[in-house]
């Protein structure tokens, strides 16, 4: 009979879970696939109905993990096999190199800030770019860089080791190799969390195709102070002609010391030269005026119920997205107070404790106007921005509505490892692919010492995920002492 | 069937009142007031009060245009269309009627049809190409030759269409029957609630196809097509006929190499009629046969798919300023993507859309599908 027990997923759920264990003496081990723990709350800019900073309230739980002398933090890490019963399940992990040495490593930065590989950033939503060598997010747990073979140009056979040789702690180590291990453990409690729906399924909605159409996910990443804009509100089409006109004024630059040369040489063969940079000059100010008229943003519209409660993608409601919509209106007009929010609703689900009120003070205080209906489709108005087609229940109008910007509350559905998961423990999924569990014992999975919390579970916001996690920790000693 | 049975059968109570077909409805969006989703709410409680009698005198159910773009968006899969043709049903037998187009002419060739009176049906075939009393094929022409005489001033040909696609088939080998004894396929009396006449009809020609020996009926027309797969089974019981359309033999043609297509210089963009897209699935046929064409540039306008609109009108009815607005605003989603032509694969859409362009200047031309196909052919 073993002791030890194996918390997979370190998002919110598993973390707490993993934190009661230790507490509770437990040796636990807490495997995350991601090179940091933190998972999708670590991502969020603040909780509603208390409009907490997400990181702050997260950040001293990640050190707590790393510290706690009872957990043995397992990231970049994979479940691969297993096998055994309750009391006794032998674990497969793989665990992926990072190419750094974790205990080496200081995280100074130095490496990526010399690193000449960009590539779209997972964590801003792709909406800002990291280096080939990076640290998943600023308050990552560990506090280790990684290199993503992907994008290396070392793992690409091409020349360059600029990270290594500027790395004072010596911690980069191209060679380093994948290790598989197993773990013996009493218990596993399964905290894998969710996967945000990804909305382009919904062709009326446009999403990826009109500019300025986001989920709520890329919107907290606007809001946020270490997002992609450091916190500044911008739309999508704005931080585009930015980057527009950023490139042209270094092509500009260029062209006018290439066309300096060339005049040396002789008057003429510099024409062709200067040609294209009086076209490049004329297109400057043309991009500078559309840039700056897209920089204030005026109105959002937030689309509530996009994929949830739909029985063509899911059937089920989201749970957080009502309340976390009305957040993330009430943190917008925190940045611009001139700003109008607008949330089309199917109808408001504000069920827990202080959400109700939550709703009213956005209304009063902030100025959120409700629209009772369901959006039917986005499309581009005559203005260029998108617009918003829908019936107002209460009024019986169909309109459309242009936007600044448009937010999709997206469905939350079951994370892409959970029926691999399932299969390999032999835990049951229930219709809407989460996992099952006993109407009496919640945090119980079908297979005796097996337990589950967080969105894994089901959709759920912080506090739920918290509780379980608690619940499920103490279910996991339950069964670990009566074995 | 009584109202609180057609709630039932079509998940009615399903509904989330959440006005996404509303939303959706390319009809409440130029006629205000109109609204599927009270129109459902106003029947759900007619039911629950015992009302029923009142509502079905209403105006309301022969708007829609039953193009089935709320059914596609609906996120309770409301079974709508079904509730509409149940509620037009109820609504016809208390004696409330759509109100006809062209003072009812259609409507009247279509009743006629079911009198016995001999039509001469096959004389355009027998010009056009080769044809057979009895055989494997049959090709159901349906109201084309009618709207033929119908529409000419309009510059539409749909019998032209037809010829071409017996040209078409003759190429491919196939010598279908045509029948002078073949009537109107019944969709528009199924949509405006006479399914009396609807059963009538499918009836006829069912057991005519059986008589002539063939197994395969091949249909140019999108709602001939429909009606003849989807709904006439509900009627006929051990029909065994196969309802085959046109493009998807085409398509299958291609696929084989079996004839070289001449290149034509143009820039095109297609519009899905309701009854081949969203009704019977068929999106990629009609494209892949454009896109064999070689030198046409195929473009595609905004709402397709799934997410196309409709022409404007149904059953020959209501014709009025709201399908206007609604052709006016497909012909220039056409428009701005800078093709020179917008093929349809229905003979309606082509008319209405003909109409449409009578009365607007823009350098745009209708084309039906089988005409593209035949220039293409060198037919």
């Amino acid at each position: 009979m073993n002791k030890e027990v194996l918390v997979i997923g370190g998002g919110i759920a598993g973390i707490q879970a993993c934190l009661d264990l230790a507490d509770q003496g437990m040796t636990v081990y807490l495997v995350e696939r991601l090179p940091s723990i933190g998972g999708k709350m670590a991502q969020l800019d603040k909780t509603f109905p208390t409009n907490d900073c997400s990181i702050c309230i997260m950040g001293p739980k990640l050190f707590e993990v790393e510290r706690h002398p009872n957990t043995q933090l397992l990231t970049y890490t994979e479940v691969e096999e297993v096998s055994g019963e309750a009391g006794n399940f032998t674990v497969k992990v793989r665990k992926k190199p990072r190419y750094v040495e974790e205990d080496k490593c200081t995280a100074c930065g130095l490496c990526a800030d010399k690193c000449p590989v960009a590539v779209p950033d997972q964590f801003n939503m792709g909406m800002s770019t990291r280096k080939a060598i990076y640290k998943y997010f600023p308050q990552g747990i560990p506090s280790v860089y990684t290199i993503d073979d992907s994008a290396c140009r070392i793992f690409k056979g091409k020349k360059c080791n600029i990270c290594a040789k500027i790395c004072e702690a010596k911690a980069v180590n191209y060679e380093q190799k994948e290790t598989v291990f197993e773990l013996n453990v009493g218990a596993i409690i399964v905290a894998t969390g969710f996967e945000v729906f990804d909305p382009s399924d919904i062709k009326p909605y446009g999403y990826r195709t009109i500019p300025d159409v986001i989920t709520a996910m890329e919107f907290e990443r606007l809001l946020n102070a270490s997002g992609p804009t450091g916190g500044h509100l911008e739309r999508p089409s704005s931080l585009k002609i930015k980057a527009e006109i950023r490139q042209l004024e270094k092509q500009i630059k260029k062209a006018k010391t290439r066309l300096k040369s060339l005049e040396k040489k002789s008057e003429e063969s510099g024409d062709e030269t200067r040609k294209a940079l009086e076209e490049m000059n004329e297109r400057l100010p043309v991009l500078q005026a559309k840039g700056a008229s897209l920089e204030e943003l005026r109105d959002i519209a937030f689309v509530q119920c996009v994929g949830s409660r739909d029985l063509r993608y899911n059937a089920h409601c989201c749970s957080y997205g009502c309340m976390h919509s009305v957040k993330e209106a009430v943190v917008a007009t925190e940045h611009g107070s001139e700003l109008q929010s607008t949330i089309f609703l199917t109808d408001m689900r504000a069920y827990g404790k202080g959400f109700h009120q939550y709703c009213l003070r956005g209304a009063s205080e902030y100025g959120i106007q409700f629209v009772r209906g369901r959006v039917a489709e986005i499309g581009v108005g005559d203005d260029g921005r998108p617009a918003v087609w829908c019936e107002d229940m209460d009024t019986r109008k169909v309109e459309e509505r242009p936007f600044d910007l448009v937010v999709l509350a997206t469905a939350c559905v079951p994370s892409k490892g959970i029926e691999n998961l399932s299969s390999m423990i032999g835990f049951d999924l229930d219709e809407n692919g989460f996992v099952k569990t006993d109407p009496n014992k919640p945090a119980n999975t079908s297979v005796k010492g097996i337990f589950v919390c967080g969105c894994a579970e089901g959709p759920m916001d912080i506090p739920s995920s918290v509780s379980m996690a608690s619940a499920a920790a103490s279910m996991a000693v339950q069964t670990v002492k009566a074995l | 069937m009584s109202i609180q049975d057609l709630i039932e059968k079509t998940k009615v109570s399903f509904c989330q009142d959440c006005g996404v077909c509303t939303g959706s409805c390319p009809v409440s969006r130029v006629l205000p007031g109109f609204s599927p989703q009270q129109m459902v709410a106003k029947y759900v409680l007619s039911s629950d009060l015992g009302m029923e009698d009142e509502v079905l005198g209403e105006q309301d159910v022969w708007s829609c245009l039953t193009c089935a773009l709320c059914l596609q968006r609906c996120p309770s899969k409301v079974e709508y269309l079904e509730f509409v043709r149940g509620v037009r049903e109820e609504a016809f037998r208390a004696g409330n009627k759509i109100t006809h187009a062209h003072d009812g002419i259609l409507q009247t060739i279509t009743q006629m049809q079911t009198s016995g009176l001999p039509q001469n049906r096959t004389a355009w075939a027998r010009e056009a190409g080769t044809i057979k009393e009895e055989g494997e094929y049959y090709l159901f022409v349906g109201c084309v030759p009618y709207f033929d005489v119908l529409f000419k001033d309009m510059g539409v040909s749909p019998l032209g269409s037809a010829s071409d696609m017996l040209k078409i088939l003759n190429k491919f080998g196939i010598e279908p029957v045509v029948s002078d004894e073949e009537r109107c396929c019944g969709h528009d009396m199924l949509w405006s609630g006479n399914v009396d006449l609807f059963k009538e009809l499918a009836l006829h020609n069912v057991e005519l196809i059986k008589r002539l020996g063939c197994k395969k009926v091949i249909f140019g027309c999108p709602e001939g097509y429909l009606t003849f797969k989807e709904y006439y089974p509900l009627y006929c019981t051990d029909m065994g006929l196969d309802a085959v359309h046109f493009y998807d033999l085409v398509y299958d043609q291609i696929q084989e190499g079996t004839f070289q297509l001449s290149p034509l210089e143009q820039k095109v963009t297609y519009h899905d009629p309701c009854r081949l897209g969203r009704m019977a699935g068929m999106y990629d046929s009609p494209r892949e046969i454009i896109a064999s064409i070689p030198g046409i540039k195929f473009v595609e306008m905004e709402r397709n798919r799934e997410e196309a609109v409709c022409c404007g009108i149904s059953c020959w009815a209501n014709c009025s300023s709201y399908s206007k607005q609604i052709q006016m605003d497909r012909i220039k989603e056409a428009e701005a993507t800078g093709a020179d032509t917008l093929i349809t694969a229905c003979p309606k859409c082509n008319i209405h859309f003909s109409c449409a362009l009578s009365s607007a200047e823009m350098g745009l031309e209708v084309k039906d599908l089988t005409q593209l196909m035949a220039s293409a052919m060198g037919i």
